[in-house]
């Protein structure tokens, strides 16, 4: 999962960022309005934390910017202006959930992992897919005959994907961008090295691969 | 202090009252003046014919030649009387009778006028005067009845004061609507001013009188001070809140991924948590604009239903069914901003423990909004529900801010002079909290 992070205060960005990757996300920082709206339209992300106060073009115009272009892009409103009318305000230019600050990462992970399974149609609690279940806090993939594995960070982000979006034809460089982050070094060949390796986990045909197009991750078991 | 209008219409009244019982007064004397004048003139010539009829025999007796004098000295008290004297004889005319007119001093060459008794009750207007002819001093007195005139007189008086008590009616009544009209937009200006204070009305309308003028002028210069005043006031607050937290989150972030020992780091998370719950409570409560006029009001129609997508929104976990119980055409003169608040905090935390319902009714009673949000999740208990507005409070440690957002509802409350109480709820079960919120404010 890519996620934009639009927040201009740079201590705050530096511990966020760690949380979140080490939480299985690829994040990209934007520090100014401008960058991040450009950015929230590359379609490349799967969520954004947006905070309102940004420095050049502020969140609620960035948001209604994205809206207006018809960008579905989930958002969660991070911001210390937290009074009600600012909330509605917030969630009528299109936001999709909300944070004040001061706040705990626990809680925004919680908000994003909700907001990323609302948002690709999934149930609530823990992700499942046809028999299998991924145990997002820990990183964990639980199997049909009921035996858990320990995923490392691409493994999971990349499982992840595979089941928020199940059925979907992902092409490489889909699951690329979606993966990996601006900043990390990308190898589309290593994609094909995690599939591998999660095939030997899940068994063989869980991932179904189509000649020219990409991967399918079976919706059923 | 009195009304302009009353003031003005008893001046009037008593200054009317006045002037006509003036001119009453002076019209009543100077008609019988008039008339006496005219009457005194009339018997003067009576009496000049009168002696001219009147002849001395040789015992210088006097003789009148009766054919010659007018009938009505004839015809008994006829209100027209005669009285000749002289040094021997007294002649009284035949209306007299058998009356005697009580006789002025006579002797005089000069006229005298005055007023006597007459027979049948008649007051007589007596002229007499002292003549000699041909050798012989007499004295004629020559008398009419005032009676009649005097009648016309009354009748005169009685229909003066009549008209002039319709003319004063008819006064006053014009004027209180000539006062009306021109203290019309007083009182334009009067109910205007009331709809401002309920919010119906940003502005007074300028369409006035020019003595009004100067005055809503400057009522609505202050207006649009006092409203600049209030967002420059909430948005600087907004910026202190926004810049407070910002250090705060950074300093939770740092302290939570630090090497610290946990007490130290639980610790600075507290301490941090209370700082930003008491700067945000105390910010609301500065923000809070009461009964002064920003502008936007709140919209059930509108802003309601955003409010409560909000809600959904921030508690995507439960499925909880809100029922709104409003009347379609409910007034509400609260702030936009404020009411959100209010609802925003109480709703979100019935929103975190209601399970399935939320009830929302609102309606207006008298001159208040009354508004009623509970739930059927678990309530809480009495000794808890008076601590829950105390400041900083928090019933269930587990569930962020809760008691915290009563706590700011309730000052919100009491700053609109409104009250705020909490019970269980007989219908669900659960929490209920009551408000009634008064649009006029008024000194406690």
């Amino acid at each position: 999962m890519r996620l934009l992070l639009a927040e201009d205060d740079h201590e705050l960005v530096s511990t966020l960022r760690k949380d979140l990757q080490g939480a299985g996300y690829a994040v990209d920082i934007a520090d100014n309005g401008i960058d991040a709206e450009y950015l929230g339209n590359e379609n490349i992300y799967d969520i954004a934390v947006l905070d309102l106060g940004l420095p050049e073009r502020n969140g609620i115009e960035i948001l209604r910017n994205w809206r207006s272009k018809g960008n579905p892009l989930p958002v969660i409103v991070l911001t210390a202006r937290n009074a009600w009318h600012e909330r509605v305000d917030g969630f009528k230019a299109g936001a999709d959930d909300y944070l004040g600050k001061p706040f705990h990462v626990e809680e925004l992970l919680a908000r994003i992992t909700a907001l990323l399974h609302r948002s690709s149609q999934q149930p609530g609690g823990k992700l499942s897919v046809g028999g299998l279940s991924l145990d997002e806090a820990q990183q964990k993939v639980t199997t049909e005959d009921g035996h858990s594995h320990a995923l490392t960070g691409i493994e999971f982000r990349l499982l992840r994907y595979f089941l928020l979006n199940p059925g979907k034809v992902l092409s490489k460089s889909q699951l690329t961008e979606h993966v990996y982050d601006f900043d990390s070094d990308k190898d589309s060949n290593v994609i094909e090295v995690y599939i591998r390796r999660l095939r030997q986990l899940l068994g063989k045909d869980c991932i179904e691969t189509r000649r020219g197009q990409g991967y399918v991750f079976r919706d059923e078991a | 202090m009195q009304s302009i209008q009353n003031r003005l219409s008893i001046g009037l009244i008593f200054s009317l009252i006045i002037a006509f019982s003036a001119l009453w007064l002076l019209v009543s004397i100077n008609i019988r003046y008039v008339a006496e004048e005219y009457i005194s003139s009339r018997l003067v010539h009576d009496a000049e014919t009168l002696l001219s009829n009147i002849d001395f025999d040789q015992d210088s007796n006097l003789v009148i030649d009766q054919s010659r004098v007018d009938l009505v000295y004839q015809q008994p008290f006829s209100g027209h009387y005669y009285v000749i004297k002289t040094d021997k004889q007294s002649i009284r005319s035949r209306s007299l009778w058998d009356y005697e007119l009580k006789q002025v001093a006579g002797n005089t060459q000069d006229q005298q006028t005055t007023i006597l008794p007459g027979p049948e009750k008649q007051t007589l207007l007596v002229i007499s005067r002292s003549y000699i002819k041909q050798g012989h001093t007499l004295t004629v007195s020559i008398a009419e009845d005032l009676n009649p005139i005097d009648k016309n007189i009354v009748l005169l008086q009685y229909w003066f004061a009549a008209l002039a008590f319709g003319m004063l009616l008819i006064l006053i009544v014009v004027q209180a609507i000539i006062l009306r009209r021109s203290i019309s937009p007083i009182s334009r200006v009067h109910t205007e001013l009331k709809s401002l204070e309920q919010g119906r009305l940003d502005k007074l309308s300028t369409d006035s009188p020019t003595e009004l003028r100067p005055l809503i002028n400057e009522v609505n210069h202050l207006l649009t001070v006092t409203g600049q005043r209030l967002r420059r006031s909430r948005d600087a607050l907004s910026d202190l809140a926004h810049a407070i937290k910002k250090p705060l989150t950074v300093i939770q972030q740092q302290t939570s991924n630090s090497n610290l020992a946990d007490e130290t780091k639980n610790t600075m998370i507290r301490q941090t948590d209370e700082i930003y719950q008491l700067t945000d409570r105390i910010l609301k409560r500065a923000r809070l604009a009461g009964h002064s006029h920003s502008g936007a009001l709140f919209s059930f129609a509108e802003d309601l239903p955003a409010l409560i997508t909000t809600l959904q929104m921030m508690h995507p976990e439960k499925s909880i069914q809100l029922i709104t119980d409003i009347p379609e055409n409910i007034h509400c003169t609260v702030d936009r901003e404020d009411m959100l608040e209010l609802l925003g905090n109480i709703l979100d935390n019935a929103y975190k423990w209601a399970q399935q319902r939320i009830i929302l009714s609102a309606s207006n009673i008298d001159d208040s909004l009354h508004l009623c949000i509970e739930d059927d999740g678990p309530g809480a208990d009495q000794e808890n529900i008076s601590a829950l507005t105390q400041r900083g409070i928090r019933l269930d440690e587990k569930v962020a801010g809760h008691g915290f957002g009563l706590a700011i509802a309730a000052d919100m409350v009491n700053d609109y002079g409104g009250t705020i109480n909490f019970h269980r709820s007989e219908k669900l079960g659960g929490f209920r909290a009551e408000i009634i919120l008064k649009y006029a404010y008024t000194e406690q």
